[in-house]
């Protein structure tokens, strides 16, 4: 925006019909006629030479061209395009990666929620919520998972889509927990943007899954690409493992989950942290920690929708008319004068005749 | 065009009651031996007594003035000389620019074909010869009239002014019309609005120097008295000089005023020099006005 030249700023604007812009010519015809009363004088110099006439002839030609310029701009129907304009403010862009499974249904203490207890969804639902609503210029993108991942919402800047895929995370979850393929599709939100921006990736989940050796190279060369924030918001349901815990018997991915995922990710090299949260207020506290660290310049687009214009043309139309409507009115009425003399000096030699 | 429409209007009181006759009269002694109506310059042996001189200076046995031979003591003898009446030439330099289709309270061309057809049926009616000469930029043939002392060439005159079409930007011709007038000297009635550079004025004027010059100002009250104190007009020249809006209010109005007076001053100032002051024809024409203001300056 600030950039843009005269001739960029020029090709924002565009009419409808431009065949009609071929009358503009016309509007230089208040130059050559003018719409007063044309008095015929023996001689232009007979009065003397006066400056505010002569602003008022020239008010009074611009009015007039103004006028039809205005009237045929405006019949060609100008606007301005809508345009998408990058500007720079404090933020990131988050990609919110949510567990669907069926568990996310249960409250943190792994019941089915029953009066004022609020389930894990619900809980993050809230939470999240005003998390998306307290700054302007971050870009969100939503993915939920189970078995298979869900685009809920490309990132974007609109927040009250967000705020709405949001909402809808409470929805009654199903099956289980396939964390590889929703990290794969939540990472692919952040799309190919330049490497100044400040990136999150957040998880919301209430436990873990085996991820395929296969597809942790995959997952790696990912993150090395984009090497996002990643936080993982892990709504721990009492009673179950916690991220650190070592399991009892055997140290494997598939006896404890959520530990190896932890370590999966601290070996990524992107910087990482994980939150446990055993409630909602600890929920609560993890998010408020991530907004305070995601503080970044961001570029963000605004969109711009077309414009139409054709108001300032019929504007500036009336006001041109207006003033030659004021000329008009202001006229002196020469000729009723130049009349009125014949007239007065024949009936008296009529009435001598008669 | 709308000349020739009015014309008719403006004329006609003028044809119908018996027309008045301009009279006008030269300006010293004139020159010639035609007979006419004024005073010769040359005394013969018919008119009007002018004064008595030796015999010797006038050997006309005829005129012998019984009485003052007597009475001279030296025993001369004296002749009575009388002035001749002689004839002069009356001619209209009419300006045939374009600034005279101007109409206001009366139509400009109008105005001055009543003035010429008059001085002509007055002038050729006492026996002096009337001549026309239009100039616009240059000397309009279709219009100029040699003198002539034929009668009844009033009305010619007048039609022929009024057929004129004024299309000249300038009045440039004078000079020539001026040049045109050699011979003894004429009354001349330049018949003009006079809105000429002032240098153009004083150069037809010196030209015309030997002659009796009457300038005849084409003037209307619309161009002065009648401008209306507010309101706005826009004011196109007859000879093409372009438009310009004008915004009358009472203070530009009196400027205009007195702008309008320190012209008609300039034209006055050059025309005294030169013996007459400018007759102002406007409104109407007639004859007893230019009458008066013939014989009284």
């Amino acid at each position: 925006m600030g950039g843009a030249t005269p001739m960029e700023a020029l090709s924002r604007f565009a009419v409808d019909t431009p065949l009609v812009l071929w009358l503009l010519p016309l509007a230089l015809l208040p130059f050559r006629a003018s719409a007063q009363r044309v008095v015929p004088v023996a001689a232009l110099d007979a009065g003397p030479a006066d400056p505010l006439s002569r602003a008022i002839g020239w008010a009074l030609r611009i009015a007039g061209s103004l006028a039809l310029a205005g009237l045929i701009v405006g019949i060609a129907g100008p606007y301005r395009r809508g345009e998408t304009v990058t500007r720079t403010g404090i933020g990131a862009q988050v990609s919110i990666l949510v567990d669907r499974s069926g568990s996310m249904n249960e409250t943190f203490a792994g019941r089915q929620p029953s009066g004022a207890e609020e389930s894990k969804a619900a809980a993050s639902r809230r939470l999240l919520g005003d998390f998306v609503g307290s700054r302007a210029h971050d870009q969100f993108a939503v993915t939920a998972f189970s078995t298979a991942p869900m685009l809920v919402v490309p990132m974007t800047d609109r927040h009250e889509a967000v705020r709405a895929a949001i909402r809808a995370i409470d929805r009654p979850g199903l099956d289980y927990t396939n964390v590889a393929r929703g990290l794969a599709m939540s990472l692919s939100q952040f799309g190919a943007q330049g490497g100044t921006v400040s990136r999150a990736l957040l998880i919301v989940s209430d436990g873990a899954a085996v991820i395929d050796p296969r597809v942790q190279g995959t997952l790696r060369a990912e993150f090395a690409k984009i090497r996002p924030n990643l936080y993982w918001l892990f709504l721990r349901t009492k009673g179950s493992p916690s991220i650190a815990d070592k399991p009892a018997g055997e140290d494997t991915p598939q006896a404890a989950p959520e530990r190896h995922l932890d370590l999966f990710f601290k070996s990524l090299g992107t910087p990482y942290r994980a939150f446990e949260a055993e409630g909602p207020e600890a929920v609560a506290a993890a998010i408020r920690q991530i907004e305070a660290l995601e503080r970044d310049p961001i570029p963000y687009t605004e969109q711009r929708p077309r414009r139409d214009l054709s108001w300032v043309a019929f504007g500036v139309a009336l006001l041109g008319l207006l003033v030659l409507v004021a000329g008009k009115l202001a006229e002196a009425d020469v000729r009723r004068g130049r009349r009125g003399i014949p007239q007065a000096a024949e009936a008296p030699s009529e009435r001598i005749a008669a | 065009m709308t000349v020739l429409d009015a014309a008719p209007a403006d004329a006609a009181p003028a044809d119908a009651g018996p027309e008045a006759d301009i009279v006008y009269r030269p300006r010293g002694r004139v020159p010639g031996t035609a007979v006419g109506a004024h005073r010769g310059r040359d005394a013969g042996g018919l008119g009007t007594f002018r004064d008595q001189v030796p015999f010797l200076r006038m050997p006309d046995a005829r005129r012998i003035d019984v009485r003052a031979t007597l009475r001279d003591p030296f025993e001369g003898t004296h002749v009575r000389r009388f002035e001749s009446r002689t004839a002069i030439e009356v001619w209209a330099l009419v300006d045939l620019s374009a600034s005279m289709r101007y109409r206001g309270a009366a139509d400009r061309m109008a105005l001055a074909a009543a003035l010429c057809g008059g001085l002509a049926a007055s002038a050729t009616r006492i026996g002096d010869g009337f001549g026309l000469m239009g100039c616009d930029g240059t000397l309009r043939e279709d219009v100029s009239m040699p003198a002539t002392r034929r009668r009844g060439i009033g009305a010619s005159v007048r039609a022929r002014l009024l057929a004129a079409r004024c299309t000249g930007a300038r009045a440039d011709s004078m000079r020539e019309a001026a040049r045109r007038l050699v011979g003894r000297p004429k009354i001349v009635f330049v018949v003009s609005d006079f809105r000429w550079p002032e240098a153009l004025v004083a150069e037809v004027f010196a030209a015309l120097a030997r002659h009796d010059i009457v300038p005849v100002v084409l003037a209307d009250a619309s161009e002065d008295e009648d401008l209306p104190a507010w309101g706005l007009m826009e004011l196109d020249d007859l000879e093409g000089a372009g438009r310009r809006t004008v915004f009358m209010r009472p203070a530009l109005r009196r400027r205009w005023l007195a702008h309008e007076r320190a012209r008609a001053d300039t034209l006055r100032r050059i025309a005294m020099t030169y013996g007459r002051p400018p007759f102002r024809l406007e409104g109407r024409f007639e004859a007893d006005a230019l009458t008066r203001h013939l014989i009284g300056t």
